[in-house]
C-alpha cells in the first residue's frame, strides 16, 4: 500500500466544513456525527429502560401489587387486576428488550465503534457513510415500534407486548392477540436490519481501510473486539429475523411454524433464538472488552500484555459462542447426551475469558497505575465480571440448572456480566474518550463519585437477587410469598442509590459543557498509545486527508506513526 | 422495612453470612442435626397411619410443610430427594468454594496491583508484555479446575436422567393458563384442578402465601414418580426447589423425569417460564403421603386402586369429583352424561 | 490506493459480508425442514420411527433370535384447550415383545355440536427410546375429522425395535410412553358442517 496523501472522494472540500444543523445531524454520513447521535439514542434509551427497571423494583420492595395499577392509567388502560399483571409483563419486555437492542448495542458498536474505529486504524471514516446513516436511523424507528407497542392491544388484558424479550412461541403467536407484539417484533426486524448494515459496515471498514503498515496484528484490541462482534452480528441476527419473521407469519398468515397443530414446533423457536441469543450475549460485552483493554494499557503506561493471546481469545469466545446456545433451555425436555454436551461447551468458555481477566491483570503488573475515573471503572469491571463469570459456571451445569433455571440467581447472574460488565466498560469507555470526543474535561471528582456510588448501588441490587434464586424465588413475577420480601427490599434500596449515581452523571455532563476545563489532545499521558490521541480534541470534522503511516519498527504496542 | 432499618438490616447479613460461614465449616454436624428433627415427625405420621385404620383422607396440615422459601434465606432450601442432596453437596461443596476462591483471587490480585504499582509506588513501568509460562499456567489451571467441575456435573446429569421403573406411579401434571392439572393415568380417568388460594385463605390455612394451593399433587412418598408434564396452551414449568425438580411443560409433547420424595410432607414451586399474566400466581404445591395414605386419596377423589380402567368407572369417578366440587370433574360429568345420552 | 479502487474494493467485501448475513438468514429458515429431518432420523426430542411392513418382519426375526424379551408401553392422550373432544387411550398400558407387532387403539370423541378435525403431535419418553420406537400404522399421519357427538377408535400399528437391547441409552428403560396430543387443525374453522 502506498503511503501517499488519499483523499476520500466523496470530501474533498476543506477539512472544517460542516454542513447545516439539518443536515449534519438528521442526514449525517459522518462516523462522528452518527456516534455522536447512537450514544446520545443509547443514553435516552437506557434513562427509558432504567425507569422502567425502577418501576418493577418498586413494584417488587415488599409483596403485594402496588403501583401498576398507576402505570396502567398513565400509560392510557383501565386498571384492573388483569391489566395490572399485563402491564408488568410489558415492563419485563420492554426493559429487557430496551436495554439489550436499544441501549448496550447502540452504545457500544453504534457509539464507540462508529466514533473510534474508523480513528484507531487511520481511516478518513467508515466504508459507507450513507448506510452508516441509514443504520441508525433503523435503530431508532426500531425503538419507536416499540414505544408504540406499548399503547396498542397487546391481549386481551391490555396495551402492550407482555411476551417477555424471549418471545417464545406460543405465548407471543396464539395467546397474545392484537397489533403489539406485531410492533415489537417489528421493532426487532428494523434494530436487526440496521445492526446487520452496521456490521457490513466495520468489517469493510476494518479490512479495508486500515491505515498503511497497520496490519491486523498491529490494529487496537478495540477494533479486533468490533471486528469480533460484527461476524456475530452478521451471522446471528439474521437467525432471529428468520425466527421472528417466521412468528409474524404465525401470527398473522397462518402459518405453523412454531403451532403444533400445524405440525411445527414451538421449541424449535426456542433453538432459533438462543442460536442468536448466545452469541448476542457476546455482542454486548466484547467491545467492552475491547475498551477495557486500552484502558487498562492506558492506565498502567504499559502496553497490553498477551496481545495475540487477547485477540485470538476474543475470536475463540466468538466461535464457541455459536454452539453452547441450548444451555438457555436446559429444562425444555432435553435428551441426557444434549444436557451434557451443551453443559461440557458452555464451561469451555471460561478458559479464553479466563485468559482476558489475567492477561488485564498482567498488564497492570509491573506498570505504573494512574488512577484515573476510567482505569477505576476498569477496575470494577474486572472484579464484577468475574463475579457474574463465575456464577455463570454454577449455571452451566446442567444438573444444577434444574434448581436454578429461570430463577433471580440467572437474573442475578446476567446482570452482573451485562449490568455490571457491558454499562461498567460503557462508562469507563466514556470517560475515557469524552474529552476526546467532546473537548471538554469532564469532572474526575464526579466521575469517581458517579463509580462508587454506581458500584455499592447495583451490588446492593444485584447481589442478594443470587439468595433469592437460590431460594427458589421465579424470574418475571409481580407478586411473592414474603419469604422473599427481605433481600427484594434490599434489592430496591440498591436501586435508589444505583438511580442518584445516574444523576451523577449527569450533573457531570452539564459540569463538563458548562465549565469544563478544554481537553488537550492527549489528556492521560504517554500511556495513550492510539491513534486517536493524535488528534485535536475533539478531532477535525474530517481526519486524516493524508493518512498516518504506521513503521515496520513500530509494533502493535504504539500505534502511533513516526512523527507523533 | 425502612430505610431507618437499614443498619439494623446490614448487621443482620453479616450475621446471616457469618452463620452460613460456620455451616460451611461443620457441615455434616448441621446435616446430622436437620435429619435428627426430621425423624420424630414421619414417626408420628406413621403412627396417625396406623390408627386411622379406614381409608379417610385428611389432607396434612402446615406443621408437615417443609419445601418453603425461607424469610432473608441464603442457602437452597432443604432437599428431599438424594439427586437434590447430590446436587446440594455438589453445589455447597464444589461450586461454591470454587467459584468463591476464584472471585477472592482476582480481587486479590486488583488489590495487590494497586497498591503494588500505582504510580507513586512504581514511577517506572516495565515494558513486560510476554510470559509464555504464565500464559500457559493460566490456560491450563482453569481447564483443569473445569474438569474437576465436569466430573460431578455428568454424575449429577446421568443420576437426574435415570428412567423411571415399570411400577412407578405415573402422574402427569397438565400446564394451563394459569392453574395446573394433574391426572394420575393408572388410578382412573379423573383431574385434580390446582388453583392458587388466594392470601386469606392461605393465611387461614396456616400456609405460605401465593404458594398455597386449593388441591395439591398428592403424590407417594419414598416411591418412584413417573412425572409426565405437558401443557394445552402455553409453556409452562414444573418446578419444585426443594425437591431439585424442574421440566417444562410444553403444549404438544409430553416430558418425562423420574421424581423419588424421601420423607412424607409439603413441597411448594412455582410456575417457571412466562406464560402470560398470572404466570407469578400458578404455584405447585406437592403433598407426599404414604403410600397407604395416598392410596385413600386417590379413593376419596374417586380412583381406584389396581389399575382398572373401565369406562363405567371413569364416569363413575368424574360425577364423584363433580359433587366435591371439582370443575374439571363436573366438565368431564357432563361429557360423560352426553355421551351417554 | 485511489479512491476509486478503494471504492471498489469496499463494495466487494461488503457485498461479501452481505452475502454471508443473507446466507445466515437463509439457514434460519432452512433450519425449519433440517430441525424436522434432523428430529425424524435420529429421534431426537423423542421422535418416533415410521417402518413399513418389510421393516416389521425383519425386526420380528432379529428379535426371534435375539430372544423374546418384553417390554411395557404407555399410552398417553392430551388435548389442546380448544379441542372439545375426549381423548383416551383404550388401555394405558400394555407389556409387548420387542420386535413384535402391537396394535393399541385410542378413543376419540367429539363433544361439541359442530364438526372439528384434529391432528395429533406425538414423542415418546424416555427421549432417547424414540430412535427404536416404530410406527407401522397410525391415526397421527392423517387428520382426523369427527361429526358431533361421534366416537371413533383410532389404531396404532408399531413394534419396538430389538436394537434398544444393545444401546447403552436405552438397555434399561422398562416402560416406554407414546403420548398424543389433539390439536385443533389449522383448516378446520373455514370446514362447513358436511
Amino acid at each position: 500500500m502506498a503511503d501517499t496523501a488519499a483523499t476520500n472522494p466523496g470530501h474533498d472540500d476543506h477539512a472544517d466544513h460542516k454542513p447545516g444543523f439539518f443536515a449534519r445531524w438528521f442526514m449525517s454520513t459522518n462516523h462522528k456525527d452518527i456516534g455522536t447521535l447512537y450514544l446520545i439514542f443509547a443514553i435516552m434509551a437506557g434513562v427509558i429502560g432504567g425507569v422502567i427497571s425502577g418501576v418493577m423494583r418498586m413494584e417488587l420492595a415488599a409483596p403485594g401489587i402496588q403501583y401498576l395499577g398507576w402505570w396502567v392509567d398513565m400509560l392510557g388502560g383501565e386498571a384492573s387486576l388483569d391489566a395490572n399483571l399485563h402491564m408488568w409483563n410489558v415492563f419485563i419486555t420492554a426493559h429487557g428488550l430496551i436495554m439489550v437492542f436499544f441501549m448496550v448495542m447502540p452504545a457500544m458498536i453504534g457509539g464507540f465503534g462508529n466514533w473510534f474505529v474508523p480513528l484507531m486504524i487511520g481511516a478518513p471514516d467508515m466504508a459507507f457513510p450513507r448506510m452508516n446513516n441509514i443504520s441508525f436511523w433503523l435503530t431508532v424507528a426500531g425503538f419507536l415500534s416499540l414505544m408504540f407497542s406499548m399503547f396498542v392491544p397487546g391481549g386481551p388484558s391490555g396495551l402492550g407486548a407482555g411476551v417477555g424479550w424471549t418471545v417464545y412461541a406460543p405465548l407471543s403467536t396464539g395467546y397474545s392477540p392484537g397489533p403489539a407484539v406485531d410492533f415489537a417484533i417489528f421493532s426487532l426486524h428494523l434494530a436487526g436490519a440496521g445492526s446487520i448494515l452496521g456490521a457490513t459496515n466495520f468489517i469493510t471498514t476494518i479490512f479495508n481501510m486500515r491505515a498503511p503498515g497497520m496490519t491486523l496484528h498491529k490494529m487496537p484490541l478495540f477494533v479486533w473486539s468490533v471486528l469480533v462482534t460484527a461476524f456475530l452480528l452478521l451471522l446471528a441476527l439474521p437467525v432471529l429475523a428468520a425466527a421472528i419473521t417466521m412468528l409474524l407469519t404465525d401470527r398473522n398468515f397462518e402459518t405453523t411454524f412454531f403451532n403444533p397443530a400445524g405440525g411445527g414446533d414451538p421449541v424449535l423457536y426456542q433453538h432459533l433464538f438462543w442460536f442468536f441469543g448466545h452469541p448476542e450475549v457476546y455482542i454486548m460485552i466484547l467491545p467492552g472488552f475491547g475498551m477495557i483493554s486500552q484502558i487498562v494499557a492506558t492506565f498502567s503506561r504499559k502496553p497490553v500484555f498477551g496481545y495475540l493471546g487477547m485477540a485470538y481469545a476474543m475470536v475463540a469466545i466468538g466461535v464457541v459462542g455459536f454452539v453452547v446456545w441450548a444451555h438457555h433451555m436446559y429444562t425444555v425436555g432435553m435428551d441426557v447426551n444434549t444436557k451434557m454436551y451443551f453443559t461440557a461447551a458452555t464451561m469451555v468458555i471460561a478458559v479464553p475469558t479466563g485468559v482476558k481477566i489475567f492477561s488485564w491483570i498482567a498488564t497492570m503488573w509491573g506498570g505504573s497505575l494512574e488512577f484515573k475515573s476510567p482505569l477505576v471503572w476498569s477496575l470494577g469491571f474486572i472484579f464484577l465480571f468475574t463475579v457474574g463469570g463465575v456464577t455463570g459456571v454454577v449455571l452451566a451445569n446442567g444438573g444444577v440448572d434444574d434448581n436454578l433455571h429461570d430463577t433471580y440467581y440467572v437474573v442475578a447472574h446476567f446482570h452482573y456480566v451485562l449490568s455490571m460488565g457491558a454499562v461498567f466498560s460503557l462508562f469507563a469507555g466514556f470517560y475515557y474518550w469524552f474529552p476526546k470526543m467532546s473537548g471538554r474535561m469532564h469532572s474526575e471528582f464526579l466521575a469517581h463519585l458517579h463509580f462508587w456510588v454506581f458500584f455499592i448501588g447495583v451490588n446492593i441490587i444485584f447481589f442478594p437477587q443470587h439468595f433469592l434464586g437460590i431460594q427458589g424465588m421465579p424470574r418475571r413475577i409481580p407478586d411473592y410469598n414474603p419469604a422473599f420480601e427481605y433481600w427484594n427490599h434490599i434489592s430496591s434500596i440498591g436501586y435508589m442509590v444505583m438511580a442518584i449515581s445516574i444523576v451523577i452523571f449527569f450533573v457531570n455532563l452539564i459540569y463538563s459543557f458548562t465549565v469544563g476545563k478544554k481537553a488537550a489532545d492527549n489528556p492521560w499521558g504517554e500511556g495513550a498509545t492510539t491513534l486517536e490521541w493524535t488528534l485535536s480534541s475533539p478531532p477535525p470534522y474530517h481526519q486524516f486527508e493524508t493518512l498516518p503511516v504506521i513503521e515496520d519498527h513500530h509494533d502493535y504496542h504504539d500505534h502511533r506513526p513516526a512523527s507523533a | 422495612m425502612n430505610f431507618g432499618d437499614w443498619p439494623k438490616a446490614a448487621l443482620r447479613i453479616v450475621t446471616t453470612l457469618w452463620a452460613a460461614a460456620l455451616l460451611a465449616l461443620a457441615p455434616q454436624v448441621a446435616l446430622a442435626q436437620d435429619e435428627a428433627a426430621d425423624a420424630p415427625v414421619a414417626a408420628a405420621e406413621t403412627t396417625e397411619t396406623e390408627a386411622a385404620e379406614a381409608p379417610a383422607y385428611t389432607p396434612l396440615g402446615p406443621e408437615h410443610i417443609k419445601g418453603v422459601p425461607e424469610a432473608g434465606g441464603i442457602d437452597f432450601q432443604p432437599q428431599y430427594t438424594d439427586d437434590g442432596q447430590f446436587a446440594y453437596k455438589m453445589h455447597t461443596y464444589l461450586l461454591v468454594p470454587v467459584i468463591t476462591v476464584i472471585s477472592l483471587f482476582v480481587l486479590a490480585l486488583l488489590l495487590w496491583v494497586v497498591v503494588r504499582y500505582r504510580r507513586k509506588a512504581n514511577p517506572e513501568p516495565s515494558k513486560t508484555t510476554h510470559n509464555t509460562f504464565i500464559e500457559v499456567v493460566w490456560t491450563l489451571v482453569p481447564v483443569l479446575i473445569l474438569v474437576g467441575i465436569a466430573i460431578p456435573s455428568i454424575t449429577l446429569l446421568a443420576r437426574q436422567f435415570e428412567t423411571a421403573p415399570e411400577d412407578a406411579v405415573t402422574i402427569k401434571a397438565t400446564g394451563y393458563q394459569w392453574y395446573w392439572g394433574y391426572s394420575y393415568p393408572d388410578y382412573g380417568e379423573f383431574e385434580v384442578i390446582s388453583n392458587m388460594l388466594s392470601d386469606e385463605d392461605a393465611d387461614a390455612n396456616g400456609e405460605p402465601r401465593n404458594l398455597a394451593v386449593d388441591n395439591r399433587m398428592v403424590v407417594p412418598a419414598n416411591t418412584p414418580i413417573r412425572l409426565q408434564t405437558t401443557s394445552a396452551d402455553v409453556i409452562h414449568a414444573f418446578a419444585v426447589p426443594s425437591l431439585w425438580f424442574k421440566i417444562d411443560a410444553v403444549p404438544g409433547r409430553l416430558n418425562e423425569r423420574l421424581l423419588t420424595i424421601n420423607e412424607p410432607g409439603i413441597y411448594y414451586g412455582q410456575c417457571s417460564e412466562l406464560c402470560g399474566i398470572k404466570h407469578g400466581f400458578m404455584p405447585i404445591a406437592v403433598e407426599a403421603l404414604p403410600r397407604e395414605q395416598f392410596e385413600a386419596w386417590i379413593v376419596s377423589k374417586g380412583g381406584t386402586i389396581g389399575g382398572a380402567d373401565a369406562a363405567a368407572e371413569d364416569a363413575q369417578s368424574a360425577a364423584d369429583a363433580a359433587a366435591a366440587g371439582d370443575a374439571a370433574g363436573a366438565v368431564e360429568a357432563e361429557t360423560a352424561e352426553a355421551a351417554a345420552e | 490506493m485511489t479512491g476509486i479502487a478503494l471504492e471498489q474494493k469496499n463494495l466487494k467485501t461488503g457485498l461479501f459480508a452481505f452475502a454471508g448475513a443473507l446466507a445466515m438468514l437463509g439457514m434460519g429458515y432452512a433450519a425449519v425442514p433440517l430441525y424436522d429431518l434432523f428430529c425424524r432420523v435420529t429421534g431426537f426430542g423423542g421422535t418416533t420411527q415410521q417402518a413399513t411392513e418389510a421393516d416389521a418382519d425383519l425386526a420380528e426375526r432379529m428379535a426371534l433370535s435375539a430372544g423374546g424379551k418384553s417390554i411395557s408401553i404407555r399410552f398417553d392422550a392430551s388435548i389442546a384447550r380448544d379441542v372439545p373432544w375426549t381423548f383416551t387411550p383404550e388401555r394405558s398400558t400394555e407389556t409387548v415383545q420387542i420386535g413384535q407387532r402391537d396394535l393399541a387403539f385410542y378413543i376419540a370423541r367429539n363433544d361439541s355440536k359442530v364438526p372439528i378435525t384434529g391432528t395429533a403431535t406425538f414423542n415418546v419418553e424416555p427421549e432417547q427410546a424414540g430412535i427404536y420406537f416404530n410406527k407401522i400404522q397410525c391415526f397421527c399421519f392423517t387428520e382426523q375429522t369427527l361429526q358431533p357427538g361421534e366416537e371413533v377408535r383410532m389404531p396404532v400399528l408399531f413394534y419396538v425395535d430389538p436394537a434398544i437391547m444393545q444401546d447403552e441409552n436405552t438397555k434399561d428403560i422398562e416402560q416406554i410412553t407414546l403420548s398424543y396430543t389433539f390439536h385443533k387443525s389449522e383448516n378446520s374453522a373455514e370446514k362447513p358442517a358436511s
